[in-house]
């Protein structure tokens, strides 16, 4: 097995602690550093593929990014533009009236692990700030919003036309949540609907690549 | 005409049902039984609960949640547990404890099972006191510590039990942990076995020891591949399956070891535009494809309530049409 077969098989593991010492084990035997990034985010892939076929569970998942995130640490300092390759930014919220954050906070974590910059604007948040996020940062590609009580879906249908209706442009609208189907995404106008967040990265990149 | 009691004994032993059992009937709820509030009583407000832990329900909201930002979380560091987790005390006075007890001698216990309530439960304990992304992670990065701190839960249940107990004789628990998301369990089978079968054992064998006759959980969410744990821990009734449990199918596996209460989504008819007619028709379809044995029609709400006024009652018309 090579160092970044290692480091792809600890990821997909969760083994937080074992992949930034790999990490450095890899660059060491002087594999790319862009090379290494991707292996990561491939492995992503596959836990995300996993998670979507009931194979894995939340725990695994949040472990897995961890680890990713720890791995990233260790090639921060050495990662230019040349060596990543970013889908552009995504803001990403929970609608207004709702709380619910697990899995608005998975599909962040699985999309920074796939090379979107990700803007969280939290829970409960209004048309306004997402609009206003989308104005204040640069290459917005994607909005994700997520809603998980039915009592918020008209919220999440009035985001959704706000963002359509602002005049702003270069970006696609991704919806999710419990209650949320691909009918209804379809309805309320969406670009896209993923039913979990293994799905949704796999959907996310499909969106702004078109 | 059967009493409820005894409609629901038929139902879940597979006897002859002369009706369906109407959702919550069988049980009385004794609601006034001193506890901790775990919750914030109502929109606008914000509590801190006994254990320290804070709840907020939003104005606007259907529901109060626990806030877990670093300021109000109870568990930052899970290894450190022991110097911030403190259980409240289990002993109430007699006076704090009249009302529940003149409930339960209220009640005909040949027509209802005198219920006792629970809640939250022990792995949502868990995920109130640090979150649940840090409840998760730990049960990977501190498997030992989380286990202690089961365990420590377990002790408060136990205690609180038998004053339970000794107060009301109840002849039910009805105890709420949710488990799962609508399409998935939160965790897997084999972790939810290592960490939470052995202690609902514990905490479901203890009340059965104790003259409980019927250990009904909620948890209004998937968790069909959980049942053999349930069972194994000794409940009788799993109020809140939701449809996506395929419940016809679970009857037909699990029925005569454990029965199923719900079939009726509460996110699919309990909303601002509800309407009769909608109600019936996921009345019809629960009755229809489970059928009177092993099978409880209910709303997945995990209170003989509905979010909004009218719900839980058309629904409870809707059955009784059925029957």
């Amino acid at each position: 097995m090579t160092k970044i077969e290692e480091v792809k098989a600890k990821l997909e593991a969760g083994k937080a602690k074992l992949v930034p010492g790999l990490v450095q084990e890899a660059l060491d035997e002087g594999n790319a550093v862009g090379d290494i990034l991707q292996a990561m985010t491939d492995s992503m892939g596959v836990v995300g593929d996993k998670f979507s076929a009931g194979e894995i569970f939340v725990p695994e998942m949040l472990m897995a990014a961890k680890a990713m995130s720890k791995g990233v640490e260790v090639i921060k300092p050495l990662l230019t533009s040349t060596s990543t390759s970013s889908l552009g930014t995504c803001v990403i919220g929970t609608v207004q009236g709702d709380l619910h954050d697990i899995g608005k906070n998975l599909v962040t974590m699985m999309l920074e692990s796939a090379g979107f910059n990700m803007i969280d604007l939290g829970v409960d948040v209004s048309t306004e700030k997402f609009i206003k996020a989308i104005k204040e940062n640069e290459n917005v590609t994607l909005v994700a919003c997520s809603g998980l009580l039915t009592t918020t879906m008209s919220a999440m249908k009035e985001t959704v036309q706000a963002l359509k209706s602002s005049g702003l442009t270069g970006f696609k609208v991704i919806v999710g949540g419990a209650p949320v189907t691909q009918a209804m995404a379809d309805e309320i106008g969406a670009d896209g609907f993923a039913p979990d967040a293994g799905s949704a990265t796999v959907k996310a990149k499909e969106l702004v690549k078109a | 005409m059967l009493t409820k009691r005894q409609n629901l004994m038929e139902t879940i032993k597979g006897g002859n049902p002369d009706r369906f059992v109407n959702q919550y009937e069988f049980m009385e709820l004794i609601m006034e039984a001193p506890m901790d509030l775990p919750l914030a009583p109502g929109p606008g407000m914000t509590v801190k609960n006994k254990w320290g832990i804070t709840f907020s329900w939003p104005e606007g909201q259907i529901g109060s949640f626990p806030v877990h930002d670093d300021e109000h979380k109870v568990v930052k560091d899970i290894t450190k547990w022991k110097d911030v987790v403190k259980a409240p005390s289990v002993y109430y006075t007699d006076e704090e404890w009249a009302a529940a007890v003149a409930h339960a001698n209220s009640v005909d216990r040949t027509d209802k099972f005198v219920t006792a309530f629970c809640a939250p439960g022990i792995f949502e304990m868990t995920h109130h006191l640090m979150g649940v992304e840090d409840a998760l992670m730990n049960l990977y990065e501190e498997p030992e510590a989380m286990k202690e701190l089961i365990d420590y839960v377990v002790e408060y249940e136990l205690a609180y039990a038998q004053q339970v107990i000794e107060h009301l004789h109840p002849d039910a628990l009805f105890h709420h942990d949710d488990w799962g998301s609508q399409i998935s369990t939160l965790i897997s089978p084999a972790m939810f076995e290592e960490f939470f079968l052995p202690a609902y054992k514990k905490v479901y064998g203890f009340w059965k020891e104790n003259g409980v006759q019927l250990i009904v959980h909620h948890s209004d969410s998937y968790a069909a591949t959980f049942v053999p744990f349930m069972i194994e821990m000794g409940i009788d009734i799993w109020q809140g399956a939701m449809t996506t449990n395929n419940i016809p199918e679970l009857i037909k596996k699990y029925g005569g070891k454990i029965s199923f209460m719900g079939d009726i989504d509460s996110g699919v008819v309990d909303h601002p535009t509800w309407s009769r007619e909608e109600i019936a028709k996921y009345v019809a379809i629960a009755c229809q494809r489970c059928g009177k044995l092993y099978f409880i029609p209910n709303l997945s709400q995990g209170l003989n309530i509905s979010s909004f006024p009218g719900v839980y009652e058309t629904t409870s018309e809707e059955i009784d049409r059925m029957s």
